[in-house]
């Protein structure tokens, strides 16, 4: 039996289980081989379950992660010593499960240095470019991440099934091709950080953006890419780009308490309560901010950090460095131009130069085909007419808006400003 | 005061699906339940049960062992509290907001017949 701690006994780490769940799959899967990887997934589940059905009863264990490793650990020498897989892995299993080996324990510092070199080779696993883009994102959340398929389907308003499938095509992929852990050299390393990147950024996205899932999971997601980012940056392997990465998601994270009010609707950017900014979350972004900017590489992250650093640094809307924005989105157009950027430069533009300029910007993007179903786009045109004086306009446009896409608060939001077009120019229909 | 024992019962499937953040909830509210018990001094004693070797013996003189007594349903009991009660009633009271319920599960609550003078 487990000696149970005096200390507050039902207190566990947040997302103790999560993390560790992660790491456990990662640990195992380097002590199995990849190609266990279910196996890896299975054992540390069995390992959840059976906390779930024995600290109820006997108390919280002094080392909770301690005891879920070695659960894992002894379930996984079962599998290999029943499947008969008698081999150097399971010779290797077998002295951890007697004890004879290294401690491994959670806690002990070195372990876990080992834990998050597994994590980071885990990641990369899942960031191979023979897997889809889809499945990387699907794969590291259930791997590294510790999130069960149920949970990414709801992050990414998809199917159970649909998921499952995801996972099983980029299992598959990378038993066919003998994916591993080693970490690759060169430039396949380089390559391959940029896949993490890119995964980890879209898996913030996906939770920062206002469209899916419920908040609670999309907070989650938001974290756990911050995370990952931070796991990236502070690993060997670490280039300027993680860093860049690293402060923009904390940058944008750190805005997310008052991007809603307290009756739970959206509050745009200029008339966010700067003052519930996550400061600390800030501290992180200025901190990774300085260490991007070793080196010369001038990524399309560390443009987007130093713009989202200068939303940070300004007191408010009107103290905002528009014309060092400006600067900025420029760059951003010419190494990594795309049609939401564009949209976002053009709000730039008419803060400087005037929402008639603003205005001229977006209507060379009214043809674009990828905006078509994009809401903001009419959205923000809206606003410009507005500015203008243009209530007609703004009105007719605002309900272009309506037509798209959008979440609940976002077409809240929406209705809110139409109606303020409405109250000054009243139109009957 | 009279000690009671409440016996879980239920089918150790309806965790199967938990994610590890979902199960790390429930624990919590395990571990908050178990604690408010400790706190009060009135948990006298909780083991778990092993549910997948129970094996059930009949028949004196000649004794067949059938395995678990729960073959026929999914459910088993998966352990049990003992704690102390003024009363039956305040005893279900106490197992009321046990989270186990809120898994499907169901408690049984027993009285324990004290070993008279002792």
């Amino acid at each position: 039996m487990e000696p149970e701690t005096n200390a507050p006994a039902h207190e566990l780490v947040d997302h103790l289980f999560r993390n560790r769940a992660g790491q456990m799959v990662a640990y195992l899967t380097r002590l199995l081989g990849p190609e266990h990887l279910d196996t890896a997934e299975e054992v540390v589940q069995e390992a959840v379950l059976k906390a779930l059905q024995t600290w109820p009863y006997s108390g919280t264990p002094e080392n909770p992660a301690g005891w879920l490793f070695r659960v894992a650990r002894n379930a996984a020498f079962d599998v290999l010593k029943h499947e008969k897989l008698v081999c150097q892995k399971s010779v290797e299993l077998g002295v951890l499960v007697d004890g004879a080996g290294a401690p491994d324990l959670p806690g002990d510092p070195e372990f876990e240095e080992q834990l998050r070199d597994d994590e980071l080779r885990m990641l990369l696993m899942c960031c191979h470019p023979a897997i889809s883009r889809d499945a990387r994102l699907a794969l590291s959340l259930k791997t590294v991440g510790g999130f069960s398929t149920r949970e990414i389907a709801r992050a990414f308003l998809s199917e159970e099934a649909a998921i499952l499938q995801r996972l099983v095509r980029a299992k598959r992929q990378i038993r066919i091709d003998g994916i591993g852990l080693e970490l690759p050299r060169g430039e396949a390393l380089a390559q391959r950080l940029d896949s993490a990147l890119e995964a980890i950024y879209l898996m913030f996205n996906e939770g920062y953006a206002t469209h899916s899932g419920t908040e609670l999971i999309r907070k989650e997601l938001c974290g756990e890419a911050l995370r990952l980012a931070q796991l990236l940056a502070d690993s060997s392997v670490s280039t300027p780009a993680c860093h860049a990465l690293v402060a923009l998601l904390a940058f944008q994270a750190a805005r997310l308490p008052a991007r809603v009010d307290g009756r739970g609707e959206l509050v745009l950017l200029e008339d966010q309560d700067r003052t519930l900014w996550n400061q600390a979350l800030l501290a992180v972004g200025f901190l990774h901010m300085s260490l991007c900017a070793e080196g010369v590489e001038v990524s399309a992250f560390h443009l987007q950090a130093a713009i989202a650093a200068l939303h940070a640094s300004a007191e408010g809307d009107r103290q905002t460095d528009w014309v060092k924005m400006l600067d900025l989105y420029d760059q951003l157009m010419e190494i990594s131009p795309s049609p939401v950027v564009a949209l976002n430069r053009a709000v730039v533009v008419a803060k400087v130069k005037g929402a008639p300029e603003g205005l001229e910007e977006l209507r060379r993007l009214a043809d674009d085909r990828s905006l078509q179903n994009y809401y903001l786009l009419p959205a923000t045109e809206a606003s410009l007419l507005l500015q203008i004086g243009d209530k007609d306009g703004a009105a007719r446009v605002f309900r272009e808006a309506l037509k798209r896409p959008c979440s609940e608060p976002e077409k809240r939001l929406l209705i809110q400003r139409l109606a303020q077009c409405e109250l000054i120019a009243p139109c009957f229909y | 005061m009279p000690n009671y024992m409440l016996l879980l019962h239920g089918n150790p499937d309806a965790y199967l699906k938990l994610s590890p953040e979902e199960a790390q909830k429930a624990l919590q509210k395990f571990l908050a339940w178990r604690e408010k018990l400790r706190s009060q001094k009135i948990l006298v004693g909780s083991a778990r049960l092993k549910d997948d070797v129970g094996k059930v013996v009949r028949g004196a003189g000649k004794p067949r062992v059938t395995d678990g007594p729960y073959t026929e349903t999914k459910e088993v009991l998966g352990g049990y509290f003992t704690i102390e009660a003024p009363d039956y009633d305040a005893a279900v009271a106490l197992s009321g907001d046990c989270p186990h319920l809120e898994y499907g599960g169901t408690i049984e609550v027993r009285e324990v017949v004290p070993v008279p003078g002792a």
